[in-house]
C-alpha cells in the first residue's frame, strides 16, 4: 500500500521538503501528477516558494492526522486551529490562496478566501481600497450611478 | 505586494461569494471597477425596488437566476414590452436605459436565458399579454410567483402555461381563476412539482382532477380554503410522488375522502387538515395507517374529539416530528398514549379541553425531545405543569402560554433554569407574571420573540433585566402592558441592538423621550404605537430620524403629533413602505397629510387614513397615489 510512502517535495526556490504521500496526496495536483506517473522524484512545485510550501503542509498534515485520530479530534479544536493558522499578514495569506489554488486543496482555499471576505466585512467601499491598496478607478458619474443603484435601486 | 487585485478574477469571486450580507456586496461593488464587475457577474439574485432602473440592471446582471419584482410598483404591460426589447429606448424612462459601467456590446437580453425564478406577486398592474410575453421570453424559466394578484384569472393562467418548463406555480389569491384556468396550466406545464391555489375559490374538483392526471410529479400541492370535495381526494391519491398536502378550510371534505387518501400517495409526509369541519378522528386513522414514514400531522381547530384509537396509532409512525390538534377535546389517557412517539419535537395543543398538568407531565414524560410546545388558552395549567415541561425538555425553542393565568414567576424560574435554548416565548394575557418572573427568565440568553401583550403586572424594571441580558431579542410585545414608559425603551436601546419589530400600543406613558431612546434602534423596522399621546411632533422626529429602516408604521390614534413631525416622518423614513396607518391623528392638517403622502407615493404600498380626509384631500392626491399603486383604506 502507498500509504506510508514518502515523496519529496521541491519548492520554486529549490528547498525540498520530504512528507508522507498520504499529506501529499490532499493537494489534487499533486495526486494526479503520481497516479499519472508524470511527476518526478522529487516533484516539482513551481509558483509556491518555500516559506509558503511548509505552511501548506503544516496544514495538510494537521487535517489527514484529524481525519485519521481514533477519538475523532473535535471538530471544534480544528476550526480554532484553522482560525490560528489563517493569523498571518496579507502577504502571506494571498500567497496561500494562490498556492491552494494551484495545488487544489479545496478546503484550504475556502478557509483562505473566507478570511479575506472575514476581513473586509463592515468596512465602507474606502476602507477596503486603502486595506487592500485598490486605486479607484470610476469616474465621478459612475460612482454616483453605483452608489444610487445601491441606495434606491435594490435590495 | 499585498493587493486584493493581484488575485485572478475567479479567485475574487471565491471572496466574494464570502460576504453574506447584502451591505458588503453593496460596498463591494462601489470599490472599483473590477469589483463592480465581479458583482455584477456573480450575483444570483436581485429584488428590485424602483422599475426606473429595472432595465440597466438587468443588463448588468446577465447572470441572474431570481428576480423579485413583487415590491416594484408600476410593473405593468407597457414596463414589461420595453424591457424584452433588445434595442434601448431611453425615452420610456427618465434615466439612461443602458449604464456606462457595461461593457458594449452586451446583450441586454442575456438575463432572460439565466432566469429559473420570477416573483411577481402582488403585480397587480401586469395583465395576460405581459405575462404571456415575458414567460416566453425566459424560457428556462422554473417557478413563478403570482400570488395576491387578485385580479388574475383564465386568461393570466393561459399565460403561465405556456412556460413548458415550469416546475413550481405559485398563484394564491388569484381569485378569477377557475377550472379551464388551471386545466391550461395543467395540460401546459406537465413538469410541475409544487402547485399552490389557496384561496383560488373558483376552482373546484373538475380542475384539481385534470392537475392530477397530467402532471404526475406533483410533489407539493395546496388547495387551501377551496370547495373541493371527496372527489378531489380520490384524484390526489393517485399521485405517485406526493409528499406535502394542505388542505386548510376544505370544509366540504370528510372521512371518506380521507380513506381513499389513506390509500394513495405513498410518499406523503407532510398533511395540513386544519379547519376541516367534516372530518374526524376515523378519517385520521385511515391517513396515518396508510402513511408510516408521516412526518407532520396538522389537524388544528378540525376535531372535537380526539380519541385515544387515533393517538394510539401514532406510535407506529416512527418519524413523527409535528402534530397539531389545537381546539380538540383531549383526556389524560390520551396524553399518555401520545407520550410513546418519542421522536416527537413539535405540539400544538393550543384551546384543547382537558389539557390537565397531570395530562402534560405524562406527556412530557416521553417526549423529551419537544422543541416547540403550544398551550394557548390552556387555562387550567399551573406552575408545576411547567416545572415538568422544562425538566424533561431541555431543548425547548418555543413556548406559547397564551391566557394561561395561573402561571406565576416560578415558572419564569424554572425556564431560566432548565430550558436555555429557549428563544420564542408568549405569555401574552398572563397576568400572574411580574418583575422578579422576567428577571428569572433573563437567563435565556438566545430569547428573540417575547410577546407580553396584556400584562399590566410588569414595568420598566422587569424589562430591563431582559434587555441587559438577552442580546438576540428581534421582537417584543408590549401592548397595553400600562408599567411600561420611557425606561423600558432607554433599556431595549442599549440592550437589543437587534430589536426589528415593537408593539408599544396603549403604552401611554411613553413620552418623546422614549421615541428618542428608540431612535437608536437600527434595525427596527416594524413598529405598532397606537394612542401614544404623550408623543409630539418631536419625539416622531427624533424616531425616523435614526429609525432608517422602518417600514411598516402604525399610529393610530396619536393625537398630539402634529404637522413637523409628519414632515420628519415623510423626509427621513424612506423605506416606509409597506404599510402606514395614519389615522386619526388629530393635529395633523390636511396641507401636512398631503404633503407628506407626496413625498412618500413612490414608496408607500398601503395607507390607512380617517373617512373625513376622502374629501378635504384634493383628488389629485388621490388619484396619484392610486396610480403609482398605493392603496388606500379609508377608516
Amino acid at each position: 500500500m502507498a500509504t506510508s510512502r514518502k515523496v519529496t517535495l521541491l519548492s520554486s526556490d529549490g528547498e525540498s521538503f520530504e512528507v508522507e504521500q498520504s499529506v501529499a496526496v490532499e493537494s489534487i495536483t499533486i495526486k494526479d501528477s503520481i497516479e499519472e506517473g508524470s511527476a518526478g522524484n522529487p516533484i516539482p512545485v513551481p509558483k509556491v516558494n518555500s516559506k509558503i510550501l511548509a505552511k501548506v503542509i503544516e496544514y495538510c498534515k494537521k487535517h489527514v492526522e484529524s481525519a485519521k485520530a481514533e477519538d475523532r479530534v473535535d471538530d471544534e479544536d480544528l476550526v480554532a486551529w484553522d482560525a490560528d493558522f489563517v493569523k498571518v499578514d496579507q502577504a502571506t495569506l494571498f500567497d496561500l490562496i494562490r498556492a491552494a489554488n494551484f495545488l487544489n486543496i479545496k478546503s484550504l482555499l475556502d478557509l483562505t478566501c473566507q478570511t479575506v471576505a472575514d476581513m473586509i466585512k463592515g468596512k465602507t467601499p474606502e476602507e477596503k481600497r486603502k486595506t487592500f491598496t485598490i486605486r479607484n478607478d470610476f469616474t465621478p458619474e459612475e460612482e454616483e450611478e453605483v452608489r444610487r443603484e445601491n441606495q434606491w435601486a435594490f435590495e | 505586494m499585498a493587493s486584493l487585485e493581484s488575485l485572478t478574477e475567479d479567485l475574487l469571486v471565491r471572496i466574494y461569494k464570502g460576504l453574506a450580507s447584502d451591505g458588503d456586496r453593496k460596498s463591494w461593488r462601489l470599490v472599483c471597477r473590477d469589483f463592480h464587475r465581479i458583482d455584477a457577474l456573480t450575483r444570483s439574485s436581485l429584488r428590485v425596488l424602483r422599475v426606473e432602473f429595472l432595465r440597466s440592471l438587468l443588463a448588468n446582471y446577465p447572470r441572474l437566476d431570481t428576480l423579485d419584482l413583487s415590491v416594484c410598483p408600476r410593473i405593468d404591460d407597457g414596463a414589461v414590452a420595453v424591457l424584452l426589447t433588445s434595442r434601448g429606448s431611453p425615452w420610456a424612462f427618465p434615466r439612461a436605459a443602458s449604464s456606462s459601467l457595461s461593457p458594449p456590446g452586451r446583450d441586454p437580453l442575456a438575463w432572460t436565458r439565466g432566469l429559473r425564478k420570477l416573483v411577481l406577486s402582488r403585480s397587480t398592474g401586469l395583465g395576460h399579454h405581459g405575462l404571456e410575453q415575458v414567460i416566453r421570453a425566459c424560457a428556462y424559466l422554473e417557478s413563478v410567483d403570482v400570488s395576491h394578484c387578485c385580479g388574475f384569472g383564465d386568461r393570466e393562467a393561459a399565460a403561465l402555461s405556456c412556460g413548458a418548463r415550469l416546475r413550481e406555480v405559485k398563484m394564491d389569491k388569484c381569485l378569477g381563476v377557475t377550472d379551464v384556468g388551471l386545466a391550461k396550466i395543467a395540460v401546459g406545464c406537465g413538469r410541475l412539482e409544487k402547485v399552490s391555489l389557496k384561496w383560488c375559490m373558483e376552482i373546484g374538483d373538475l380542475g384539481v382532477d385534470l392537475l392530477c392526471n397530467k402532471c404526475v410529479d406533483l410533489k407539493f400541492l395546496d388547495l387551501s380554503y377551496l370547495k373541493v370535495t371527496n372527489d378531489s381526494l380520490r384524484s390526489i391519491g393517485s399521485l405517485p410522488k406526493l409528499e406535502v398536502l394542505a388542505l386548510v378550510g376544505c370544509s366540504l371534505i370528510d372521512d371518506t375522502g380521507l380513506q381513499f387518501l389513506g390509500g394513495g400517495c405513498p410518499l406523503l409526509r407532510v398533511i395540513d387538515m386544519s379547519r376541516c369541519n367534516g372530518i374526524s378522528s376515523c378519517g385520521l386513522i385511515s391517513v396515518a395507517k396508510g402513511h408510516e414514514d408521516l412526518v407532520q400531522l396538522n389537524a388544528s381547530y378540525s376535531l372535537t374529539e380526539c380519541s385515544s384509537i387515533l393517538l394510539r396509532c401514532f406510535k407506529d409512525l416512527k418519524n413523527l416530528n409535528a402534530i397539531k390538534i389545537d381546539g380538540a377535546r383531549v383526556s389524560d389517557s390520551a396524553f399518555k398514549a401520545l407520550s410513546n412517539c418519542t421522536s416527537l419535537v413539535e405540539i400544538g395543543l393550543g384551546k384543547c379541553i382537558g389539557a390537565t398538568n397531570l395530562g402534560l407531565m405524562r406527556l412530557v414524560s416521553g417526549c423529551v425531545n419537544l422543541r416547540v410546545l403550544d398551550l394557548t388558552c390552556c387555562h387550567s395549567i399551573t406552575d408545576a405543569a411547567i416545572f415538568a415541561i422544562s425538566d424533561s425538555c431541555r431543548n425547548l425553542t418555543c413556548l406559547k402560554l397564551e391566557s394561561c393565568n395561573m402561571i406565576t414567576e416560578k415558572s419564569l424560574y424554572y425556564l431560566g433554569s432548565f430550558c436555555l435554548l429557549l428563544e420564542e416565548l408568549d405569555l401574552t394575557d398572563c397576568g400572574g407574571i411580574n418583575d422578579t418572573g422576567l428577571e428569572y427568565l433573563s437567563n435565556c440568553l438566545e430569547l428573540s420573540c417575547l410577546k407580553l401583550a396584556l400584562c399590566p403586572t410588569i414595568s420598566d424594571k422587569g424589562l430591563g433585566h431582559i434587555a441587559s441580558k438577552c442580546r438576540k431579542i428581534c421582537e417584543i410585545d408590549l401592548y397595553r402592558c400600562n408599567g411600561i414608559g420611557d425606561d423600558a425603551l432607554a433599556a431595549l436601546s442599549s440592550g437589543c441592538k437587534k430589536l426589528r419589530r415593537l408593539n408599544l400600543s396603549y403604552c401611554s406613558d411613553v413620552t418623546d423621550r422614549g421615541m428618542e431612546y428608540l431612535g437608536q434602534l437600527e434595525e427596527l423596522w416594524d413598529l405598532e404605537m397606537r394612542s401614544l399621546f404623550n408623543v409630539t411632533g418631536v419625539g416622531l422626529m427624533a424616531l425616523a430620524a435614526g429609525c432608517k429602516r422602518l417600514a411598516d408604521l402604525d399610529m393610530k390614534y396619536c393625537e398630539n403629533v402634529d404637522d413637523s413631525g409628519f414632515w420628519a416622518l415623510a423626509y427621513y423614513a424612506r423605506n416606509l413602505r409597506q404599510e402606514a396607518k395614519l389615522v386619526h391623528l388629530n393635529k395633523v392638517t390636511v396641507e401636512g397629510f398631503e404633503l407628506a403622502l407626496r413625498t412618500c407615493w413612490v414608496r408607500i404600498k398601503k395607507v390607512k387614513l380617517l373617512a373625513a380626509l376622502r374629501f378635504k384631500l384634493s383628488s389629485d392626491v388621490r388619484e396619484t397615489l392610486h396610480s403609482r399603486g398605493c392603496k388606500i383604506r379609508w377608516d
